[in-house]
């Protein structure tokens, strides 16, 4: 594994991580009953009550967590080595969320007609990490780097 | 993560050579060697692993102790004028200032709990309320004029509590502007005098001027408040009465 993939493999696991914590503070804001407060420059609040933003009663956001803390484990997997199934786990986990990310802007460009700064962010987010995925899978390797970060010795 | 393949193919061979044999042989030092540094690539893996759950636990109690929490830094705003739409008496021990806009889900929330206020604190203590209606609503604006109407008749906090009530309902509507004056008319005003002070440039200029000097002061959202000039974040109405009969 050379340079490159490893710091795009560690710049995956702290993307996954700012996710995480966006879309935890809005669950604990859903199940806490707060309405984030309307921003000067967002219509974060008109998206955040939305009907859009929860499922069968769950919280868009709680799913976002959980996809979050995944990526999160997959991307730690990635830096200490993985198996290929794992690598591909990745890929396709990070395709499906940036499909989601897609329709969830589109949703609040053309429907909602207002923009959350946290979904934004998130959506920004998901779409950095499939870049950084496809750039993962274009090594091929799917190898484990050592301590020294270089491929063992023969 | 065990040792690469080649590399536990070479240890195993070398395990069955080293059986029995002398420890300073080439492939018993190669055997070591392995030993070492499959023992370094476990810890060095187990640390990444442990490190990265420990950021993700550390970030996952700090939002759930902190999310809602109130701050305490300190509000530059200006002081309470005469000018200003109060309830309460003046001098009172505690003030509690909000920055509202009439159109914001958020403040409509709060509007129940600082009405439960005002009705348990309103003789000790003054609430403030001034204007702070945000660009992207769009009644926002008009919604303030028409509390700012409601004020000049002395049916403010009337009018305050029917346009949160009713949020929901001239929010979403085409045309917003019909359902004000039907609740200007459920609370008796003077329907010409409305229709003149809605429309004064009076009217828009002391909005303006509010919503001036918050921003200036730090507003960044509504609702915004501050007790005794201490920035509260609440999450319910037990943040606010902590302050306050803190200060009474």
């Amino acid at each position: 594994m050379d340079r490159r993939q490893r710091i795009v493999r560690v710049a995956l696991v702290v993307l996954a991580l700012a996710g995480f914590l966006i879309s935890f503070y809005l669950t604990i804001t859903h199940y806490r009953h707060l309405v984030p407060p309307c921003y000067v420059t967002s219509g974060c609040e008109s998206v955040l009550t939305s009907r859009y933003a929860t499922i069968l009663g769950v919280p868009l956001s709680l799913i976002g967590t959980v996809f979050f803390v995944v990526m999160f484990y997959l991307g730690i997997a990635l830096i200490t080595g993985p198996p290929k199934k794992v690598m591909r786990a990745y890929e396709l986990l990070a395709f499906a969320g940036v499909l989601a990310a897609v329709v969830l802007f589109l949703l609040q460009a053309v429907v909602l007609k207002a923009y959350c700064s946290y979904c934004l962010g998130t959506e920004v987010i998901a779409l950095s990490i499939w870049a950084g995925s496809l750039v993962v899978a274009s090594s091929g390797d799917g190898g484990a780097i050592d301590e020294a970060g270089s491929p063992p010795q023969q | 993560m065990p040792l690469p393949i080649r590399d536990r193919r070479r240890l195993a061979q070398a395990e069955t050579r080293c059986e029995g044999g002398s420890d300073s042989s080439t492939d018993c030092q190669a055997e070591k060697r392995l030993r070492r540094r499959g023992r370094s690539l476990l810890t060095w893996q187990a640390a990444v692993w442990a490190g990265g759950s420990l950021v993700l636990i550390l970030g996952t109690l700090a939002l759930v102790f902190f999310t809602g929490s109130p701050p305490t830094e300190t509000a530059t705003l200006p002081p309470v004028a005469a000018t200003d739409i109060t309830y309460g008496p003046a001098g009172a021990p505690v003030v509690v200032v909000e920055y509202a806009d009439f159109q914001c889900e958020s403040c409509a929330r709060f509007a129940p709990m600082l009405a439960s206020l005002r009705a348990n604190y309103g003789d000790r203590v003054q609430f403030v309320f001034r204007f702070f209606p945000l660009a992207y609503h769009q009644y926002g604006m008009v919604s303030a004029q028409v509390a700012y109407a409601a004020h000049l008749q002395g049916k403010f906090w009337e009018m305050h509590d029917l346009l949160y009530e009713r949020q929901k309902q001239w929010a979403g509507a085409a045309d917003a502007y019909p359902y004000f004056e039907a609740y200007a008319k459920s609370l008796g005003l003077d329907m010409s005098r409305f229709r003149k002070d809605v429309n004064a440039q009076t009217t828009k200029d002391f909005i303006t001027t509010q919503e001036a000097e918050g921003s200036k002061g730090g507003v960044s959202h509504t609702p915004w408040f501050t007790v005794n000039g201490t920035t509260l974040v609440p999450n319910d109405i037990g943040d606010f009465e902590a302050l306050i009969d803190a200060g009474l």
